[in-house]
């Protein structure tokens, strides 16, 4: 009988994942219960954040294992995780994703950075970093981002047996779909081999914050106006949709642009910054300035649109948004 | 669904099996082995996963129940209305507002006595649109006329569902049964659940076959009336009987639930109590919350505070004497009530426990009410704790000091009251002059003169960038399209949907110009209202303060799901010929729900209702032209429209705003695709839509007052295309181009070809 490593006060081992919808974390975290509480014979409860669940948005899985005897009575969010796993590694830019670790809980990353950059992304001032290519990993296999970061997840986990998880893909895949069943279990398994980890002591002297539940609104019913009414719309421009690109984002090349307005046409995210100017004969005319990457969610429609080379696909390499992004003019209003 | 598991635990006596699911799968499980007849239902979050589940499993032929997509809730009681008086065995499964709207059903049921299953899977009821769990349906379903069976976790759903049958269909009750628990908490978390191993166990306990001896409007040799016209003095009879039906419920559940119990080792006596026996202080709470604070109540033993916990496992009929009983020494209750009955000093639960204490002559026990964990606001182990807080403060002071008041609510900074971020759109940036329509004063016709696209990029989108939509999502591209045709001001309205949900996630929103939301049955109405009033004050001289330049365009916004739903107060919005545009956005699907078949689903497509597998190939029925029915209330303008055709929009959207303000109502429909759940590539959106064009599935054109013409003719430039090569382009139709599937795309093609040549009959006779 397998034993968990660690033990909140209620007698729980807390995982929690951090993604994006669309990355495959919630199948993941589902697969990782399974193995759990079916395979190794835990007790044990899981879910997803839910809320209106759409691809590119910020997602979490919450997984709790416990003895068999001991009564599952929470329903409420993993807060203090013994692992996360980061399934995105941008997500760090808009959410506090480490949220509640503990001095020795394991911080699991799909990144191409080394575990010191990450400590220094995430912010954190101590702990044991893993850090997983999964995206890497995925492209080689041809397979899902999400069967690395399981692998990389069961070896963080060693209470649970790798060997049930490969069975469970091998069976859940090989009537449907035969072929995909090789790459799935070689992703998991690279997953399982390749991550790495290295521990940070906590400088001395310095110890972890305290955990502190941070679920107060903003507004309240003092300064809430009447009924839900937004008093203030149009103040969506505010948020920074950038997290929800999975990789891959589109460069404006402005020398072969037509300024034809294809892209404007299809864009989801209102991303294309134009601007009237006057044209070679002096008339104005719109010009397209270039993309406004904060709201991008790098769906790629405009380039599939553009009908010169004006706009390629390319993947997204970290600064670029930053250096190449045309914000967007707003007529903001002026408040005291 | 799950791996199952074969490991048993528990002193039943029949043969059980593990499983691990959610509380929703459990529903589903549960109606899977009883093998109802019938369900009747409609999707709304979070309990549409019933019948997702449900439809899954009868793709492997794991049950026989006939699966009826309703056209909404009132449909969906409908359904299972007429099914329970044909004699067979009745589900269905909803919440929240769904709830409400089926409402005006659920007398009629128990009034006229026909047994079925409801599983409320409880959410908030609400305008600002919530979708989480709290009791606001509940409370509502309290004044009825059905049991209520309440579930504290998946195990629950399952027990309760088994046993709900068969209380429903007992001599003495003969009532529909509800089944509660709660949204997302309980139907979303996974957990392990004991169940019978096997089918024909649950039906020796439930019955193979309902009982007999009952109306039944299928028993030619007996004919009956079902709900006559009754007025008094024989109307309060059949109330009386109902009620005393209703209180043997009671005994009736303690019997059913005693059986149950030797079968499984698992008990539900009426109330669930928790370290009750010497308790002195005392939290009363439903369903899922009442689980974390039975470890609240350890940790109060702990520190010597006799503490315990209550929790119904039934409210109607109310429990009255076994909760005074539970209450006698306890010196102070904390009741939680997860709904507000507002202005009633308390929530229901406080006010029926108030109710049973006064009647039983116990005065002496002090109540403090507390509405908490709205909307689903969760409740943490800290909140147990402050429940119990104020029972052991009353009983420290001897007195309530706040008898009634909320818990969790929070006040919210001064400073950090909302102000305006973007400056209100300028009349003349909106109204460009780009675009102007005449009217020839000979023919009648329109004639729209507009510039380049390009040109029409200077106009400001109506849409701020920032809202939540998928990557590639089709909605906006299309709004802001046909947006690019409308000069001038616009009042627009929202239905329910994925383009409201992702563009008003409070406190944002990505509309610049006002926006409405209304539940998507009734958006059709709501405008019209509106745009009434606005004419009204008009009249009245009460706008002039506003300075108007112009009327303005109001435009309502739905999915082809509003149009399901919503189909009538759209068809007595066009037939009253409101100066309003009814715009839809057609994905194919409820997208915003979980990628439900909606009537407009075409045939084979494969959606979370509409499965594909060895007993079921998609969706079973042609899709609706809505188009056609909207131009059957002979409104002036009817147009379809795509962004693969962008000109051609934004000149569709030009003569609707014309029409709109000089004559009645338009209605157009654009296909929009969804990535996400027609498993396309997100990049593939527009060539996807041009292919559904040019494939003649989704021809455009237009009919200006009863006047067909195809603006767009695909064999004319020889670029028709087959059905297939559109439809390999998605995931979700990838096997009707299959040879075991031959059948169904000759189907389709056969209805594609035959609804486009009576469009080009159309085209070519305006007679027609």
């Amino acid at each position: 009988m397998a034993r968990l490593p660690k033990q909140n006060e209620l007698g729980f081992f807390e995982i929690r994942l951090e993604s994006i919808g669309g990355l495959g974390a919630n199948l993941a975290g589902k697969m990782l219960a399974e193995a759990g509480v079916v395979g190794a014979g835990f007790n044990g409860v899981s879910f997803s954040s839910y809320g209106s669940e759409k691809k590119g948005s910020p997602v979490k899985a919450h997984i709790r294992f416990c003895d068999i005897n001991t009564n599952i009575r929470d329903t409420t969010p993993v807060e203090r995780p013994h692992v996360v796993g980061i399934f995105h590694e941008a997500l760090s830019k808009t959410i506090n994703v480490v949220s509640g670790i503990y001095e020795d809980s394991l911080v699991l990353v799909n990144s191409t950075k080394s575990p010191e950059e990450l400590k220094d992304k995430l912010k954190m001032t101590g702990g044991t970093i893993a850090v997983i290519d999964a995206i890497g990993i995925s492209l080689e296999e041809e397979n899902r981002v999400n069967m690395a970061m399981l692998g990389a997840l069961f070896r963080l986990c060693d209470f649970l047996d790798p060997q049930t998880m490969k069975d469970v893909i091998r069976k859940s895949l090989e009537k449907k779909y035969p072929q995909a069943v090789d790459p799935a279990l070689r992703t998991f398994e690279r997953g399982y081999q390749e991550v790495k980890f290295q521990t940070f002591a906590l400088p001395e002297g310095v110890s972890l914050k305290e955990f502190k539940r941070l679920d107060a609104p903003t507004l309240g019913y003092d300064t809430q106006p009447m009924g839900g009414t937004i008093t203030n719309p149009g103040n969506s421009i505010l948020k920074d949709l950038s997290i929800s690109r999975a990789g891959m984002m589109p460069h404006f090349h402005e020398d072969s642009c037509i300024h034809c307005a294809n892209c404007d046409n299809v864009c989801p995210d209102f991303c294309f910054v134009w601007d009237e100017q006057p044209d070679k004969r002096g008339k104005p005319q719109m010009f397209l300035q270039g993309i406004d990457y904060q709201y991008c969610k790098g769906c790629l429609k405009c380039v599939v649109a553009c009908p010169t080379d004006a706009l390629s696909s390319e993947r997204e390499t970290d600064g670029y948004h930053e250096e190449h992004r045309t914000p967007h003019r707003f007529n903001l209003a002026v408040n005291s | 669904m799950a791996i199952e598991i074969s490991r048993e635990i528990g002193s039943g006596t029949v043969e059980q099996r593990m499983v691990y699911e959610s509380g929703n799968e459990m529903a589903a499980y549960a109606a899977h082995q009883i093998n109802y007849h019938i369900m009747g239902y409609f999707p709304i979050s979070p309990s549409t996963e019933v019948a997702q589940f449900l439809d899954l499993m009868k793709t492997s032929g794991q049950h026989d129940i006939v699966l009826i997509p309703a056209d909404g809730e009132h449909g969906s009681a409908g359904v299972c209305y007429g099914a329970s008086t044909a004699g067979g065995r009745v589900f269905n499964a909803t919440s929240a507002n769904g709830y409400l709207y089926m409402i005006e059903q659920m007398p009629v049921q128990s009034g006229t006595r026909f047994p079925m299953v409801l599983n409320l899977v409880c959410r908030s009821v609400s305008g600002p649109l919530n979708i989480h769990g709290d009791h606001s349906d509940l409370y509502f379903a309290l004044n009825t006329g059905w049991p209520i069976l309440m579930c504290r976790d998946p195990q629950a759903v399952y027990d309760m569902n088994i046993m709900a049958i068969k209380l429903a269909e007992d001599p003495e009750v003969r009532l529909p049964v509800i089944v509660s628990f709660d949204g997302y908490f309980t139907s979303h978390q996974k957990r392990r659940v004991q169940t019978f191993a096997h089918r024909a166990d649950v039906l020796k306990f439930v019955g193979a076959n309902p009982p007999e001896g009952y109306p039944d409007v299928l028993d030619r040799n007996n004919p009956i009336t079902v709900g006559p016209y009754m007025n008094e003095p024989d109307y309060i009879n059949n109330c009386y009987q109902q009620s005393v039906a209703m209180y043997n419920a009671e005994q009736v559940f303690d019997r059913i639930r005693k059986e149950y119990f030797e079968l499984t080792g698992r008990d539900y006596p009426i109330l669930d109590l928790y370290r009750m026996e010497d308790a002195e202080v005392a939290v009363f709470l439903m369903n899922s919350s009442s689980e974390i604070i039975k470890d609240v109540v350890d940790q109060l033993r702990e520190k010597g505070i006799k503490a315990g916990s209550i929790a119904p496992n039934m409210i109607r009929p109310f429990p009255q004497k076994q909760i005074v009983e539970a209450l006698k020494n306890i010196k102070a209750v904390t009741i939680g009530d997860r709904a507000d009955s507002y202005g009633g000093y308390g929530g229901n639960m406080t006010n029926e426990i108030k109710a049973a204490l006064f009647t039983h002559g116990n005065h002496d026990t002090m109540v403090i009410s507390r509405v908490y964990g709205l909307g689903g606001k969760d409740f943490y182990a800290e909140d147990g704790h402050a429940l119990f807080q104020l029972a052991i403060d009353a009983v420290a002071k001897g007195s309530v000091e706040v008898p009634f008041d909320y818990y969790g609510h929070t006040k919210g900074a001064s400073g950090k009251a909302p102000q305006r971020v973007v400056n209100p759109l300028k009349y003349e940036e909106v109204n460009t002059g780009l675009i102007t329509v005449t009217q020839d004063e000979n023919t009648g016709k329109l004639n729209v003169k507009m510039p380049p696209l390009r040109a029409l990029t200077k106009k400001p989108k109506r849409i701020a960038p920032g809202h939540g939509a998928c990557p590639g999502c089709g909605i906006f591209s299309g709004l802001e399209l046909f947006f690019k045709g409308i000069e001038g001001d616009i009042v627009s309205l929202f239905h329910t949907g994925c383009a409201m949900v992702v563009t008003t996630g409070y406190p944002y929103s990505a509309h610049k110009a006002t926006y409405i939301h209304n539940l998507f049955q009734n958006g059709a109405a709501t405008l019209s209202g509106v745009v009434e009033m606005f004419w009204e004050r008009k009249r009245r001289g009460e706008l002039d303060k506003y300075n108007l330049k112009d009327d303005f365009t109001f435009v309502m916004i739905t999915g082809d799901g509003g149009m399901d739903i919503g189909m009538g107060p759209a068809i007595g919005a066009a037939l009253r010929n409101h100066k309003m545009i009814i715009l839809e956005y057609e994905n194919e699907g409820y997208m915003n729900t979980g990628a439900q078949l909606s009537y407009s689903t075409p045939l084979g497509h494969r959606t979370s209702t509409s499965n594909v597998g060895k007993h079921q190939g998609g969706k079973m029925f042609h899709h609706k032209d809505t188009a056609q029915i909207m131009a059957a209330t002979n409104i002036p303008y009817v147009f379809t429209g795509s962004e693969a055709n962008a000109q051609d929009l934004v000149k569709k959207a030009a003569k609707a705003q014309w029409y709109a303000q000089h004559h009645g109502m338009v209605y157009g429909k654009i296909l929009i695709t969804c990535p996400l759940n027609w498993l396309s590539e997100d990049k593939d959106g527009s060539s996807i839509i041009g292919a559904a064009v040019d494939s003649c599935f989704f021809p455009l054109y237009e009919i200006e007052n009863g006047v067909t013409t195809i603006t767009y003719n695909p064999e004319d430039k020889n670029k028709r295309i087959p059905l297939g090569d559109w439809l390999k382009m998605m995931g979700k139709t990838r096997h009707m181009v299959k040879p075991e599937y031959a059948e169904m795309l000759k189907s389709f093609d056969e209805e594609v070809d035959r609804r486009w040549v009576r469009l080009k009959a159309r085209h070519e006779n305006e007679y027609l």
